[in-house]
């Protein structure tokens, strides 16, 4: 009954997929932003601190549709699908983009099964968001050459991706789950089943 | 490049980043994207659309540039960069990470622009073996794309027109967007399986992707002679 409850269905699949091309474009949307706050503070020599600061919204995808689905395996392969997006919509970070998703899943997911995907609340999606922070930065050291910067930087640069994980990554993610049960779309979900349901959507009202 | 496999053209591009990555050398960067830029302006793409997708790659270009320049490890941290660098100067760091970024940006785009994305999936499940139901799943959430993206149009005008004014990413867009996107996602599962669709019976393909000789010959100088010849020069 528990291996049936935790088997995927294609509803989980599509959903994760939908998640996943949301977040992408969403991904798109605030590269723009950052670049121009990175634009603004090159001078300085701290360009990456304008992508750091809204670094947590890249783990969003995995924590959210984990959140409300709630089974082995989907913060892993929603940041998968979503990088695979991104791929499909031209990304100028290069083709590594889908194995990007991979380590940032992977954080996340690793997360979720040490509390045996039975904790969902905002300190594992907090958890799980700076777990992901902390394996790409790894990856980032050799990837983006960052093992040639001033480890000061590094330090400040990994702090501040910290900050943005847990509040893009647990407390916003936390918040939109927790909204979107209450408006009943997600009733099919394991999030809908323990939701306070106030209002059905409904696309006819 | 337009005729090649995408998952062979996928896993070449990608042992070519891998091998700038582990070489941080400045002239192999620009090499690896002046080749790039050579093949997408060959494979069709025009050369305006080309210089406005490098528009924001060279302003993170010139950001990277000033961050390698100002914040080079010292040589006596454990981690030195004159460790990984032909040259050990503030300047020969800040041009490495810009040349990277032009380089890494020069793959990506290559891929992007010469890769039909109905292909790409296709051939990402025949050649590494993809399951059916991320391929298809992932082809109806592209499919579903431009809904949203209208969605989201519409709600932004709706804002408009009471006078309100919003972030491109305010939660009061993304809210709505979210909420339509978790309808659109079960009317998809929905009718995928209404019209037969299965997660676990197999599906036949009526032209699957092949890999032609054209990219094993890729396959071969990106992932054995570029690394090999990193090795040795």
């Amino acid at each position: 009954m528990e291996q049936e409850r935790k088997a995927w269905e294609l509803k989980d699949v599509i959903m994760m997929a939908i998640l996943g091309v949301v977040f992408a474009a969403v991904y798109m949307a605030v590269f723009q932003g950052g670049l121009v706050i990175s634009t603004a503070l090159t001078p300085f020599g701290l360009a990456n601190f304008g992508f750091e600061i809204i670094y947590g919204i890249w783990f969003m995808a995995a924590t959210l549709s984990a959140y409300i689905i709630r089974k082995p395996g989907v913060a892993l392969i929603t940041e998968m699908l979503a990088s695979a997006i991104e791929l499909l919509m031209g990304n100028s970070g290069g083709l590594t983009v889908v194995l990007t998703g991979f380590i940032q899943g992977l954080g996340a997911e690793a997360v979720f099964a040490a509390f045996r995907y039975r904790r969902w609340d905002m300190l594992s999606m907090s958890l799980g968001g700076m777990a992901s922070a902390v394996l790409i930065f790894c990856y980032e050291l050799y990837y983006l050459n960052y093992i040639t910067l001033d480890p000061a930087l590094l330090a400040g640069q990994l702090l501040v991706r910290f900050i943005s994980a847990v509040l893009f990554s647990g407390i916003i993610c936390k918040l939109a789950g927790d909204g979107l049960a209450r408006t009943g779309v997600v009733r099919n979900y394991a999030i809908g089943a323990s939701a306070d349901i106030v209002k059905i959507y409904d696309e006819e009202e | 490049m337009r005729s090649l496999n995408p998952a062979c053209k996928f896993i070449s591009l990608l042992a070519v980043t891998v091998v700038l990555a582990g070489r941080m050398d400045p002239l192999w960067n620009t090499a690896a994207f002046i080749l790039s830029a050579a093949l997408i302006i060959v494979s069709g793409v025009r050369i305006r659309t080309l210089l406005l997708l490098l528009l924001p790659v060279a302003l993170a270009a010139l950001g990277m540039f000033f961050t390698g320049y100002r914040f080079t490890a010292d040589s006596a941290m454990p981690v030195s960069s004159a460790a990984f660098l032909s040259g050990s100067s503030q300047l020969v760091n800040g041009i490495t990470q810009a040349s990277r970024v032009f380089a890494y940006a020069g793959l990506g785009y290559l891929f992007a622009l010469t890769t039909d994305r109905i292909l790409m999936v296709r051939s990402f499940r025949r050649q590494f073996h993809l399951p059916q139901v991320f391929a298809y799943g992932l082809l109806a959430a592209w499919g579903a794309f431009p809904h949203m993206a209208m969605e989201y149009r519409k709600t932004k005008a709706a804002f408009r027109a009471r006078g309100i004014r919003v972030f491109p990413v305010s939660p009061a867009l993304l809210a709505p967007l979210l909420v339509k996107s978790v309808r659109w996602s079960d009317e998809l599962s929905i009718a995928m399986e209404s019209k037969g669709f299965s997660a676990r019976a197999e599906r036949s393909d009526s032209s699957p992707a092949k890999v032609h000789l054209r990219d094993w010959i890729m396959l071969i100088l990106c992932c054995a002679v570029l690394p090999a010849a990193s090795i040795l020069i």
